[in-house]
């Protein structure tokens, strides 16, 4: 065990500082805390120039082995890294799918040519990412997706159609990776494959879905012959269930460590509202503000916890399962109480931002979006299922 | 000891949840976002037709002469559609104060011949709110302003509109000067009536938020019963089964605490305080944890403007916080419970006091 940061760590940690306050200037100063989950609507535009930005730096794909682009950064920078950028206030970082799940997902199971092929975009931050899993018969049941890959030897392509539903930020990517049926008279989990699919097409349509925060982050995307490249399936047809759980396992990876520090400034700022407010002389307050933080701590140190035991063995061990449950939860307490702590502001639209009719604040907009965390991702109810079969090995739910 | 409502009070309480019913379906309210008043002449001239500004106004003055327990029924239809127009400012929190002060006070006497006409609409102010609802429709404010209570006609004062989480709700902020001619009491009676209207205030929203919950529990249930996963619908799992059961159980306790707080009103209003801030706390719990199960049953769906729900949920949340959230009335029940004169102890667990 070694819990502190060496000398070189906190090298590395004051470089990226230093680069952050240099560069979070300008044309990008505007963007300190824009964007993230329930605020993506903001500035998209500069956000990607943003992301081109951290790419010049050398700051975008820490993480990934150096040959395909990355710093093969330890998890202790990583840590840092992400400390860091959301101590500076960066912005939400709109290639977060293409970093966190795309691009690894092709490092692990993708070949050398699939590598060379998507790896520069998502390194350089020209291309973004979505994730086209969920169907609408098919959410917590997502093997049962009926979206079909049917390969066309004279184009010599594969052909897709179907709908993908709930799909994030579908609408500023570009490229989604899909799984579909390549066998269409299989069921479940049989018969499936893992598609790149250029979104720029003909066959492609995405439609906006409003959510409860009057904006719109993610969209139903309609397949209608969707050209994608026979190069664009990773692995072989019928591999696609396999990949898309290692996918889910990146998911629960490093990247929710930079989601921990974008709560620490979320705890902060309304821990300042209550001392501005008075609402910290309420006891009840009090004591949820202070349960709030011991059990952020909690995450935090078991995500490191849970990282360093991945670094070791390279799996993920039964932590990471109880992980989601616990931060969305978390998450979404946190909004009960930034909401109650607001007090009759809370309620109030923002009047700074009178463009638009249904304006929320940066706290409301949480508040809100707090709502989805316990369901996108794989719902509580589903991990808890997870938990208690996987994790403790109770009897399994009768399946129909 | 009665807790049932009467046959008369039952076969009222069906005509107009019939109505709301009928009038206002969640396409209506969603065109009343869009409208610029939010709200519609027809739809208030339905409920005046109703009888339901009429209720509470004594007999003296072309009321129906009834009391808040026998509307309380009615409140929570109201919330049940989310009726978006200002019907229980004007007749469960104006209409009782009005009718304290009608004797010694002809202007109380006037406006509350035309609450009982459908004539007039009164929006009301508390200091626990800051925020005045609806009053862009009302004709007259009543205001406070420490021991005094004001009448105001809406162009003596100035509005400021204030959008609310909730689009169903016209919010306000309002500046006012209020004169000897406006001040309809002051001194003690002023602050009991303060009271009175905060007390008032918090009933209806009680109400409401049953009806809410009650709503948001129905079209959920619905829900489960609809949605296929994993070739089976979703409400056969028990974890759903379990979120659902628990809103049940809160949300039906919660009933007996609202109306024994209405009856304490009418029947005993030196323990209004107590009774009402109880009923605030348990439908407000009832409501938020409706509210959360039902969007996590409903899954991205529930999250999408497009669905229903969350009409009903903004509601909640928002009328959770008006007139007193949770935390205000819960100290007013410690304030009670700490008191060294509380009837607390053995013999006193079920006294009539508390
Ligand atoms: C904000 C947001 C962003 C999203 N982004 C994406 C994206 O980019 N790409 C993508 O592919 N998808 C995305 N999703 C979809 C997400 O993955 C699904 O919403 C999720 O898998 C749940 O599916 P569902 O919404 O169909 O709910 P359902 O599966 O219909 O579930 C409804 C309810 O039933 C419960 N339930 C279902 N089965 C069981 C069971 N066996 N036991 C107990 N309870 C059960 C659930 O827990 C839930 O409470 C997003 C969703 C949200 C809300």
């Amino acid at each position: 065990m070694k819990l502190d940061f060496s000398t070189e760590e906190q090298a590395f940690r004051s470089e990226i500082a230093t680069w952050l306050k240099q560069n979070l200037t300008g044309e990008f100063a505007q963007l300190k805390f824009c964007g993230g989950p329930g605020n993506e609507h903001r500035s998209p535009q500069q956000r990607k120039r943003w992301e081109q930005k951290l790419a010049e730096g050398g700051w975008s794909c820490i993480g990934w082995p150096q040959q395909y682009g990355g710093r093969s950064c330890s998890i202790e920078q990583q840590v840092i890294f992400h400390e860091e950028y959301h101590r500076a206030g960066a912005p939400g970082r709109l290639s977060l799918l293409g970093e966190g799940l795309a691009g690894p997902t092709i490092i692990a199971f993708g070949n050398e040519a699939q590598k060379q092929k998507y790896l520069p975009g998502i390194v350089a931050g020209t291309e973004l990412w979505c994730q086209g899993y969920s169907e609408p018969g098919a959410g917590s049941d997502l093997a049962s997706v009926k979206t079909k890959a049917c390969f066309n030897e004279t184009q010599g392509k594969w052909l897709i159609n179907g709908q993908k539903v709930w799909t994030s930020l579908a609408h500023q990517a570009d490229y989604c990776f899909v799984i579909a049926r390549t066998n269409p008279a299989s069921t479940a989990h049989k018969g499936l494959g893992f598609f790149l699919v250029k979104m720029d097409q003909p066959g492609i349509e995405v439609r906006g879905i409003k959510q409860i925060t009057g904006t719109s982050e993610f969209n139903e995307v309609f397949f209608n012959n969707a050209e994608c490249d026979a190069e664009g399936i990773i692995g072989a047809p019928g591999d696609g269930w396999k990949i898309a759980m290692g996918l889910l396992g990146f998911e629960r990876g490093v990247s929710t460590l930079g989601l921990q520090m974008q709560f620490r400034n979320e705890l902060n700022e309304i821990i300042r509202i209550a001392k501005q407010n008075n609402a910290y002389r309420d006891p009840a307050i009090r004591q949820r503000i202070a349960q709030s933080h011991a059990e952020l701590k909690i995450m935090r140190y078991n995500a490191l916890r849970m990282l360093s035991a991945q670094a070791e063995n390279g799996t993920l061990q039964k932590e990471a399962l109880i992980y989601k449950v616990f931060w969305a939860s978390w998450h979404q307490n946190l909004g009960e109480l930034a909401i109650d702590v607001m007090g009759p502001e809370g309620q109030i639209l923002d009047k700074s931002n009178s463009g638009s009719e249904y304006t929320l604040n940066h706290l409301q907009a949480m508040y809100l979006f707090a709502r989805a965390d316990t369901i996108y991702g794989g719902t509580n109810e589903i991990q808890r299922n997870i938990i208690a079969e996987r994790g403790l090995g109770m009897p399994k739910e009768p399946r129909a | 000891m009665d807790f049932t409502f009467t046959k008369d009070q039952q076969l009222y309480h069906d005509s107009v949840k019939r109505f709301l019913t009928a009038k206002v379906t969640t396409e209506y309210i969603r065109q009343s976002w869009a409208s610029h008043t939010g709200s519609s002449a027809k739809l208030w001239q339905g409920l005046v037709e109703l009888g339901l500004t009429a209720m509470l106004v004594p007999k003296a003055y072309q009321g129906l002469g009834m009391k808040l327990l026998d509307f309380i029924l009615l409140a929570q239809e109201c919330g049940r559609v989310a009726l978006p127009e200002p019907l229980l400012e004007t007749t469960m929190v104006a209409t009782p104060i009005l009718g304290t002060l009608a004797e010694k006070d002809p202007r109380c006497r006037s406006l509350l011949h035309k609450i009982a006409a459908g004539e007039a609409r009164i929006a009301v102010l508390h200091t626990v709110n800051n925020l005045i609802s609806d009053a862009h429709n009302a004709d007259w404010l009543l205001l406070p302003k420490s021991d005094q209570l004001h009448l105001l006609a809406r162009d003596q004062v100035r509005l400021t509109a204030q959008a609310s989480i909730d689009p169903s709700r016209r919010l306000f902020t309002v500046e006012w000067q209020g004169s000897s001619e406006t001040c309809l009491t002051s001194g003690t009676e002023g602050v009991a009536l303060l009271a009175f209207i905060l007390n008032c205030g918090a009933l209806a929203t009680a109400a409401q938020l049953l009806g809410l919950a009650e709503a948001m529990l129905a079209m959920t249930v619905q829900y489960t019963i609809d949605r296929q996963q994993f070739g089976r619908p979703i409400g056969a799992n028990q974890a759903l089964k379990h979120h659902l059961a628990n809103c049940a159980v809160a949300t039906e306790f919660a009933k007996a605490p609202l109306y024994r707080a209405a009856y304490t009103v009418s029947q005993r209003p030196s323990q209004a305080d107590l009774a009402i801030s109880h009923a605030k706390v348990a439908a407000g719990e009832a409501a938020v944890l409706t509210a959360k199960h039902c969007i996590q049953a409903h899954g991205a769906m529930g999250y999408t403007w497009e669905c229903d729900l969350h009409i009903f949920m903004k509601r909640a949340w928002t009328l959770d916080k008006f007139w007193g959230p949770a935390g205000f009335h819960k100290n007013r029940l410690r304030l009670w419970l700490m008191d060294t004169k509380a009837k607390i102890g053995a013999d006193q667990t079920f006294s009539t006091q508390s």
